[in-house]
Order: structure tokens, then sequence, then C-alpha cells
């Protein structure tokens, strides 16, 4: 459901006398958490879909996390990739060259990215739309270089190889189920902020930015200080997601981090056909997409070239065209037509 | 919130429904072959896989390994993540007994850590990044060339061919050295660097460019600038084909063209002529016009591989899979097994001389399990065809060097 | 002095590239608002006609424009009725439908052709010209002229002709454009399909210089997006001279800095024109206020 509908849904029960919006809405969201929890418990023990639904997880809440400030603050970023390597890289390194556990290295990583995308984002602002985009892109590109050529910081070209050494305090899992388990984390963790943020001013500030900006300006909010501080929170929640990435994958290397079409596009596209602007979008995009890539590539991949990637193309095609706004706009489209019917039954 | 649980009660019954269990029949050896089999590099990645295949093809006819048929499982992946997914693909539904691979090292990084916690052996024919013997993962067993080779033979090709072809001791030559700006050009590119200034070659620059660069004049002309007796260029196709078009047009003639990589297919040949690449060496894979002496069987993998796929090999690269491929099953023949301890201690005793294979190879593997014998050669491109040329005992008979220095 | 002559000529060269390749992406994105991430691919479907125009019908590249742009243009015309039309008022599921284009015609192209990489000879392509010291190949002179008649003649196609005089005003407001009787579907439409049809006559250009592979649309669409977005926004002289600026640029950095940052350089300068003047060197100030929430 759309942020705004959902408010107004709430408020609709609150006042009929129903359950308390918050109650209403933790409820929702400890529902959500157990219902997501289901396919892990269901292939916890077929190690393919298992490593396909840490992916998902882990792609569901960097979609949620870009969703902050694309969604809900109107700025469509393609540049998200570079909060991704920063998260993975500040990690990486600590553990690497420092012994330090990953766990507290997240809260670096994070404040480095949050960092990072403000003062890089702030000039751009006055962007709008496409032009934003762009922009962005521009930095992921500029990134990629600097990270190639920075060989001392990044290790260059050849990137960050991160040792199994097993054991939690490390995050690293002798058993997949552990990546499984932390990716579901993160991704409760994203969408968690999500829910809380929609509910304090600066999510009502950041919907009211989207909406018009020079209302919203004219209504005394400053637009600039509502937009650095969900870029610092989407850049920081996506830096995590970077950090958890290098934990799992644990090879690290420029062009995995700032390939545009499997990280910082991938986000945006995940949110896209999940239905942008909603909490739940973004995860329902990844858990159609990234299971089915998976599951095209192990079954076509070996035969003729590019034929798992057409058939995604297509698929995704198909999906833009019949879902204009995406799967939640979908779904919201049914509830309506169901709540209809039965007041007009 | 509700619509979150739905959707995901529905994937969930999807992807329990879409769950195969079928138990397979477990009388063949299935070994799983990871490699790019789709995005850019699917060409290579394939012509690896059909290098496999005859291998296994050839053994198959003649019995099979320990009495068991083999059988490829092919698992696409051109990045780490989808190595791993492969790695996971293969095991636990097509149940592999080893792996073998692989086109790009990242990947094989990946997909042979993951194998590990599988306990199953990983065996690379192809990836040549120096850390993944370095690293000392004790599933891994690398019994192909790697970048120190690369660099190796590219660089005693100009000490001991080139300076003598243009009749000046190597202290008195000058080399621009170029490369592509990724992990694969940049540490061939250090050691070549290494090695040359260690035998006195003088290196007047070097030069890192994109390999998808729009335009690369700039590399050229700063080349030119230093008046080399070398180009030596590590890289990809892509970028061969434009610098190469480009140091014609900008009317760069250094005497000597030396191509580390790629640059010995048709697509080059397409791109610029035989005309302007007749006497370019490229280091490469070894080819299957190789002397029979040099290695023996090559002319019968070429017969082999036009029988099976109605044309020439695209690439020297799968005369290496081929042979990479039949040392595994020889190996496993010598363990009794798949088991990784096993097969480690097989190939840890095996000891067979330079020219054993139809790539040229030998069998002998050192403490961090690469194989000793496993060189590169070199091939002059004349008339339009390759020939090998370097090292002596790889030239066939008759070939001598021609248009160096490049008229 | 030589070398500095040399670096601007080659930077000349370059821009001409980068502006033939953003002429017809600055149309669509001017006029439709689209962004179209599928342009890079358009141009490589253009490259590969020539291919297949010189493997089947032995034509020189030059001579394939002939078929090339004209089927590229149909390719438009097709794109957009089927794909982005219906998606109208949506431009982020529009520009989530380019990036599945992108997948699409890269991997049908992949599995055609296994990714082989193909050249495409021409003989004229390859002459050079020296003028002084430089050197000059016929094939991005080729380009040069191109780009400029192709801008000149696309400056005056918006306005003189009627057709192009209904894509400025369907530009300028949609609605009062419906209101005057124009069929704003249908000059949509068109405007892609030219802006495809200069796409291809870009892929024919390229492909004398360049190794084909499906996926070389991808080194092309970030420079043609920042050219587009530096240029200005519809501004078809925006575009031809932000090309010369990037490319010049790029020439510059390679040479006298690194060839290894000579993009990321660009790039930064590209940032930095975008931060000081936000509509682009030659866009109208506020052109860059439209979002993506556009309504109809």
């Amino acid at each position: 459901m759309d942020a705004t509908s959902a408010a107004y849904v709430e408020t609709r029960a609150a006042r009929a006398g129903g359950i308390p919006r918050v109650q209403r809405a933790a409820a929702l969201y400890l529902g959500g958490l157990v219902l997501a929890f289901v396919p892990l418990a269901v292939l916890s023990n077929d190690a393919f879909w298992l490593t396909v639904l840490t992916y998902t997880y882990l792609f569901a809440g960097l979609a949620v996390a870009w969703n902050i400030l694309a969604g809900f603050g109107g700025q469509f970023s393609l540049g998200h990739g570079v909060f991704f390597a920063i998260g993975a890289y500040v990690t990486a390194t600590l553990f690497v060259d420092h012994g330090l556990s990953p766990w507290v290295s997240l809260v670096p990583s994070a404040l480095a990215s949050a960092i990072v995308g403000a003062l890089i984002f702030l000039p751009t602002f006055r962007l709008k739309g496409s032009f934003f985009a762009i922009a962005t892109l521009a930095f992921n590109e500029v990134a990629l270089v600097l990270a190639n050529y920075a060989e001392s910081l990044t290790g260059g070209p050849r990137g960050i190889q991160v040792p199994f050494r097993a054991g939690f305090a490390n995050m690293i899992f002798a058993d997949s189920r552990g990546y499984a388990i932390l990716m579901l984390g993160f991704m409760a963790l994203a969408v968690g902020v999500s829910v809380v943020l929609m509910r304090t001013r600066l999510g009502y500030y950041l919907l009211a930015v989207r909406e018009n900006e020079d209302a919203a300006r004219a209504a005394g909010i400053s637009v600039v200080q509502v937009k650095l501080r969900a870029t610092a929170l989407s850049a920081a929640l996506t830096a995590v997601g970077g950090a958890l990435f290098a934990m799992y994958v644990r090879t690290i290397d420029p062009p995995t981090l700032f390939s545009l079409p499997d990280v910082g596009v991938k986000f945006a596209l995940l949110a896209l056909i999940g239905g942008m602007g909603t909490i739940v979008g973004p995860v329902l995009g990844a858990f159609l997409i990234v299971p089915l890539e998976s599951y095209l590539r192990a079954l076509l991949g070996g035969s003729l070239p590019g034929l798992h990637l057409i058939i995604l193309g297509v698929v995704m095609l198909l999906a833009a065209l019949f879902m204009r706004r995406g799967i939640t706009g979908v779904i919201d489209a049914a509830l309506v037509r169901w709540r209809h019917r039965r007041r007009h039954v | 919130m509700l619509a979150k649980g739905l959707k995901h009660l529905c994937t969930a019954a999807v992807l329990a429904a879409a769950m195969t269990g079928v138990a397979h029949a477990q009388n063949v050896i299935k070994i799983g072959a990871i490699n790019p089999y789709s995005g850019p590099l699917a060409l290579y990645g394939d012509e690896l896989a059909r290098g496999y295949q005859l291998a296994v093809d050839e053994r198959n006819a003649s019995g099979g390994v320990l009495g068991r048929k083999i059988e490829i499982v092919r698992g696409d992946a051109g990045n780490p993540q989808q190595g791993i997914a492969a790695v996971d693909q293969l095991v636990t539904r097509d149940k592999v007994d080893a792996f073998i691979g692989t086109y790009i090292s990242a990947v094989s990084n990946a997909a042979s850590d993951t194998a590990q916690r599988y306990n199953k052996l990983y065996w690379d024919t192809n990836a040549v990044a120096a850390e993944l013997t370095e690293r000392g993962l004790p599933n891994f067993i690398r019994v192909g060339p790697n970048a120190q080779n690369f660099a190796d033979m590219s660089v005693r090709a100009v000490v001991e061919m080139i300076a003598p072809a243009l009749k000046k001791q190597p202290k008195d030559l000058v080399v621009w050295l170029e490369h592509e700006d990724s992990i694969y050009g940049k540490s061939i590119a250090d050691i070549q660097k290494k090695l040359l200034e260690q035998k006195g070659v003088k290196v007047a620059g070097e030069g890192s460019h994109n390999f998808k660069a729009a335009d690369l004049t700039d590399a050229i002309l700063r080349a030119k600038r230093t008046n080399p007796d070398v180009w030596l260029q590590t890289g990809y196709v892509p970028d061969d084909n434009l610098l190469l078009k480009t140091a014609r047009e900008q009317g760069f003639k250094p005497p000597v063209i030396e191509l580390v990589g790629t640059g010995d297919t048709q697509e080059t040949l397409d791109a610029v002529g035989g005309d302007y690449l007749e006497g370019v060496f490229v280091v490469s894979y070894p080819r299957p016009d190789i002397s029979e002496k040099y290695g023996p069987g090559a002319a019968a993998f070429l017969a082999a591989y036009r029988k099976a796929y109605n044309r020439d090999p695209i690439a020297p690269q799968s005369l290496t899979a081929y042979t990479g491929m039949k040392i595994l099953l020889e190996v496993i023949d010598a363990a009794g097994s798949t088991d990784v301890a096993k097969v480690r201690a097989a190939a840890a005793k095996m000891d067979k001389p330079l020219h054993s294979y139809p790539s040229g190879f030998g069998v002998k593997f050192d403490d961090k399990f690469q194989n000793t014998r496993a060189p590169f050669t070199v091939i002059q491109w004349q008339g339009g065809k390759q020939v090998t040329v370097f090292p002596d005992e790889a030239r066939a008979s008759g070939a001598s060097l021609k248009n160096t220095p490049r008229k | 002095m030589d070398a500095l002559l040399h670096v601007l000529v080659i930077g000349v060269l370059l821009g001409g590239i980068y502006g033939l390749v953003a002429l017809g992406l600055n149309l669509i994105f001017g006029v439709i608002r689209i962004v179209n991430f599928a342009h890079g691919e358009l141009v490589m479907l253009g490259m590969y006609g020539a291919y297949l125009a010189y493997s089947l019908l032995g034509l020189d590249a030059y001579v394939s424009i002939l078929v090339v742009v004209p089927a590229l243009f149909v390719v438009g015309l097709v794109v957009y009725r089927l794909v982005l039309q219906p998606l109208h008022g949506e431009s982020s599921m529009q520009i989530f439908a380019t990036f599945a284009l992108v997948i699409i015609f890269q991997n049908v192209v992949l599995a055609v052709t296994r990714g082989e990489g193909y050249s495409v000879p021409s003989r004229i392509a390859g002459h050079t010209l020296e003028l002084g010291d430089v050197r000059v190949t016929v094939s991005r002179l080729a380009i040069l002229a191109a780009v400029t008649l192709a801008a000149v003649g696309l400056h005056l196609f918006l306005q003189r002709t009627m057709v192009g005089k209904s894509i400025r005003a369907v530009t300028q407001d949609r609605q009062a454009a419906r209101l005057m009787g124009i069929n704003v579907e249908r000059t949509f439409m068109i405007t892609f399909g030219v802006g495809s049809a200069l796409a291809g006559l870009a892929g024919v250009l390229l492909a004398p210089i360049y190794t084909l592979s499906p996926g070389i649309g991808g080194n092309f669409i970030l420079a043609a997006f920042a050219v587009v977005v530096l240029g200005g926004l519809g501004s078809v002289a925006g575009a031809y001279a932000g090309g010369m600026i990037v490319g010049i640029v790029e020439a510059f950095a390679g040479y006298y800095i690194d060839p290894e940052l000579k993009q990321a350089i660009w790039f930064l300068i590209f940032l930095a024109v975008l931060i000081v003047r936000p509509s682009g060197l030659f866009g109208q100030p506020g052109a860059e206020e439209i979002g993506f929430r556009e309504q109809e």
C-alpha cells in the first residue's frame, strides 16, 4: 500500500475505534516478517534456492533503501552503487587489515556513506528528474575510475579478498543459513526504517517535497535539510547492504561493485517494478526479479548464449506494460475492486 | 503489509513447486564446467566448454574413467555472485563430482571458494590471476598457465627472439608497455615491467587504458612520442583492434609490435587486414598448428574440433581447455576417485615432461598446485595466418620471422 | 605546439562521435522527455545493420546508410508504439521498459552472433588525410561532417517543416498543441523514429572504426547522456557543442594527464557545469525543473 493511503486507512481505523495505529503497524510489520521467513524455512535445505533467497533478501533491502530517497523523496538516483561500494570497501578493509569485526564496522561504513552521500548529492539537489539521475550516474562512473586508480585504498583493480574465517563475530558463516538470516535481518531493518520514517515528521516532509517542492518550501519546510537527511539515511542503509555483500561474496572489486546493471541500476529496477514510493513495493520487486533471473540462468545459462536474459528482458517488458504502477499498483487496484464489490454486494 | 504477506506466500509456493528433487543415477562422473556462457564473454566460455567436451568424448569412447562415463554440466557465471550460485546449483541439483573452469578469474575465485565448502575439487584450466593459487585453497588446482607465464613469455620473446632479430642487445632496447586497466592487464604489465628491467631493457613508459574506450589516439601518441623499438600491449580484442587501427592511422610504426593474450584470432585479422598485421607477434595459448613434436596430438585435436563443430577453433583457449580436461581425467584415474584429497595427492605425484600433451604442456605441480609446465607460445602473423615462432621448440619446421623490423 | 593542435583535432573528431550519438538522444529526450536508456542499443543495431548490409548485400558501410537508417526509423516507430506509448504518463515505468529493451536487444544480438567480434570494412573509411603533422582518417571526418550536416538538417527540419514545427509546438506545450489540432501521439512517434534513425546513422558511421559486439552500445550511452544534459535539454546546438566539449576535454585529459583518468575527468567537469548551470550550457533555464512526475 502507498504510504499515504496506509496512513489514511490507519486514521479511519483509529477513528472507528479500532486497534491503535502504532500497534496495528507493528502487528503488520511483524506479520510481514514472519511471512518473509516462510521461504527461508521451506528452502533451508536446498543450497541453490537458499543462495537465491539470500540475494533476494539482500537486494530487497537495498531496493527499500534506495526507495527512501527515490520513491519517497522523488530523487531518482542511479548512483547508489557508490554507497554500496563504500560499505563494502570500508568493512572489508577494516576486517582484512585491522581484524575489526564487521558488526562493528557497519557503523563507520554507514557513517562514511552518509557523509559522502550528503556531500555529493547536495550540489545536485536542484536538478530534477532525469537530470538528477544522469548526474548520479556520473558519480558512479567517477567512483569506478577512482576505485581502480586508488590502489592503496581499495586494492585497485585487484580488489579485496576476504579470507574465509568462519565465526559469528566475523560475520562469516560456514552454514549458508546464517547468511540467509543475516540478509533477512537486513531486509527487516530496511523495511523497519522505512516504516518508522514514514511515520515521522521527516517522512511527511519528504512526501511533501516530492509532491511539490515550492509549496513545501512555502509551507516552511527546509527542502535541502529534508533531502539531505533522506540521502544520508538511504546511503547509510545501502552501505550496510554493501558491507554484508562483502562478507558474503568475499571477493569485491570495482567491476563488481560499480556495475550498473547488476548493482546501481538494479536497485532502481527492483523498486520500480515492485512499486516505487511504497514501503513494500521494492521487496515485491526483488522477489519477482531476483529468483526469476537466477532460475533462468540456472535453467538456460548453458544453452544458447543470452537466451535466459532475453526471456528475462521480455518478462520485464511485459511486467512494465501490464503492471504500470508496479506490483503494488496491481494489488492496490485489486483491493479497491474487492472493497468496492464488498460494499455493493 | 498484507500484500507483502500474500506475495511471500505465493512466492514460497512457486519456489517449492519448482524444486526438483529427482535423484540421479550416479554411475556417471559429472563435472561442472563454470564459465560465462552468456554476456560479453560468452564466446570464450563456450569455446572452453567445447574443448572440455572434446576431451570427454574422446575419453568416453575408450571406456570412460574408473569404468564410468563422464558428463559435463554447464554452470553459467559472469561475475562472482553468479559463480557462487552456479556452484550451489551444480552441487545440489546436478550432483556434480568436481568442477572445471574458468574464463574469468574473479568467477574462479568465488566459485572455487564455494566448491571448497562442499569439499569438491576445482580444477582450473584457463584463469590466469596469480592469487588463485597464491591463496592456498585446499581444493584448487591450476593446470593451465597464469599471469606470470604471460609476462614471462612476452619478455622472453623480447629478449631472446626480438632483440636478435633487431640486431640489438637487450640493454639497447626501448619498450613501451601498454595495457588495459583491469586486473588482467595490470597484473601482467606489472610483472612485465619488473622482468624487463631485470634484463636491462629500458621501459620508456607505461600506458593504461580502458578496453572499451571510444578513442585511444592518446595512448598511441604517448607511445609514439618515445620512439620505442617494441610496442607491447596486453588487452582484449576491442582495444587491440582499435589500437592497431589507430597506430596505422597515426603513422606509428614501431619496429616490433607484440600483443599479449589476444590479437591472434580472425576478429583482429578482419579488423586490420593481413597486410598491416604482417609481422605482429602475439603471446597466447598454444595453437593446434604447433609442431607435432612440441604438442603431440594437436593435429588430432584440430581434426576432432572441425568434425564436431564444423569450423576451425574460434580461439586457441580451446586447446588448453581440452588439454586441461585430459589431464584431469588422467589424475582422477590415478587417484581412483574424485575425492579432493586423493586427487591432490595423485596430482602432486604426477610428473610428465613438457611436450607430453597436445598443447605442449607437461605436468609438475608446485607446492601451491600450479602446474609449472604450462607455457604459452608466441605466434607471428604471416600472410594472414598465425604461425607459431617461439619458443624455438614450438616453431613449425621451416617457419622463420617475417617483417621484423616492420617496414 | 604540434601536439596541442594534434590533440585538439583528436578532440574535435571524438566530439563529432559523441555528438552524433547524442543527437538522436537529445531529440527524444528534449521532445518526449523520455530517458531512453536503449539508445546505445539502437546505435548498436545500426552497426550490426551495416555489417548485415555488408555481408549479405555486399554494400560498403557508407552506402548501407540508405538501408539501415530507414530501417532504424521503423524500429523506432515500432518501439514507441508498442512499448513507450502505452506507458505514457508513467515516466518511471518507461525507464524500466527501456532497460528491458537494453537487455533484450543486447541478448538477441548475442544469441544470433554468439558474441564474435565482427568488423565492417569500408574502402574509403581507412584512408588518412594529412594536414601538416596531423593525420585524420576519412571515417572520423565523415562522422564530423555527418554530425554537422545532421545538426543543421535537424535544425532546419524543426524550424521550417510542418512536422518539425509540430514537434516544437508539442515540446513547448502539449496541451496547447493538442488544442491546435496537432496529433501529439503521432508527433511523438515520429520524433522517436527520427531519433532512432539518427542513432542508426551513428551506428553505420561508427561501424568501420570499432569492433562490433552486442554490448558496444553501453560504451557510448553514458557519454551521450552527459552530452545531452551538458548541452541543454532539447537544444540541437547544445548537443553539438556538448559533444565537442566532452570530446576535447577527453582528448586533452587523456594526452596530458592520464588516459586512465580521462573519463573521470570529463564526468567531473560535466558535474561541475550542471551544478553551476543546472539547465546545461545552452538549455533554457528552468528546463531542468521538469521532473519525472510529468502529468498530462
